[in-house]
């Protein structure tokens, strides 16, 4: 009885322990799926919640050819308050990613809360007379203006 | 070998029903908040079709070097003076004062109201840009002069 028990009890435990290590990673493996598809959800939320507005007119008067400068007022015209730091913002003037980038609150607020506005300078630009282009893109959310500037 | 095929698959089946509550709460939770983002857009994408701003009236005094703009809310959504934006000469100006129908201290500007805002500009401006909280604009470029 002996000789077929043992093996029998050897046989059940190590079944339970296979078992237990299948359930095991395939917990493991779940939990880190459902924690990803949580932030993935809570990303799409945030960009859905995400919208600007560039309400600068396009005029010449938004490129400054003395200083180099282009000057856009932002508004807020989502549900989320943004940092107002030129990291939030990624500047393509005229096909060229800019760096030289300055983000200020100009409503009074501390904070770009929804309906505010920010001034977004973007300086050492070399800009000649005719049609340009600048895309903002912020948390997923792109804007394209256009301006002309003339000689 | 009987016991250890029906504890295996005991064992199994609870780590597949701790794994698919883990699943579908993450799941439930994620949809579930991207599905209020949606709705909350499809609401403000409503508002901004029903918004309607006109820049009627801009007046420059000389006497005074003060600006009166006059806008009027030409639509049906009640927007909000704080949240409205006035760009003169294409920068950005803080008002000195608000007005909406005699009323200096309100925030709502109702559908048919004139909302009248007050700046010290110094010189006559050539343009201004009236931009609604959610983002309607209108412009005007007839800056009226008085004495």
């Amino acid at each position: 009885m002996a000789d077929v028990s043992v093996p029998s009890l050897i046989l059940f435990i190590a079944s339970i322990v296979i078992a237990a290590g299948v359930a095991g990673v395939l917990i493991d493996t779940v939990t880190g799926i459902s924690g990803a598809l949580d932030d993935r959800g809570a990303d799409v939320a945030e960009n859905i919640r995400t919208d600007i507005e560039v309400i600068s007119d396009s005029e010449s008067s938004v490129y400054d050819a003395g200083s180099d400068t282009l000057t856009l007022y932002v508004k807020n015209t989502g549900r989320r308050t943004i940092p107002a730091v030129n990291e939030s913002f990624d500047v393509i003037v005229d096909a060229q990613y800019r760096t030289n980038v300055s983000v200020t609150i100009v409503d009074g607020s501390a904070e770009w809360t929804p309906h505010g506005v920010v001034e977004v300078r973007v300086g050492g630009l070399n800009l000649g007379a005719g049609d340009h282009r600048v895309r903002l893109a912020v948390s997923g959310d792109e804007e394209t203006f256009r301006f002309t500037t003339e000689q | 070998m009987g016991f250890g095929v029906s504890g295996s698959t005991a064992v199994v089946f609870l780590g597949v029903l701790i794994a698919s509550g883990t699943l579908y709460t993450a799941a439930a939770g994620s949809a579930e908040r991207v599905s209020e983002a949606h709705d909350a857009e499809s609401e403000e994408l409503l508002d901004r079709r029903n918004t309607v701003i006109e820049a009627a009236e801009v007046v420059y005094d000389n006497s005074s070097g003060t600006l009166n703009v006059t806008v009027t809310n030409n639509g049906t959504t009640t927007l909000s003076v704080e949240d409205t934006s006035l760009l003169v000469d294409n920068e950005y100006v803080l008002p000195n004062g608000t007005t909406v129908d005699g009323d200096t201290a309100t925030d709502v500007w109702a559908p048919d109201q004139r909302l009248v805002f007050t700046v010290d500009t110094g010189t006559k401006p050539d343009r201004v840009k009236v931009v609604a909280g959610n983002g309607v604009a209108a412009s005007n470029t007839t800056v009226a002069e008085v004495n």
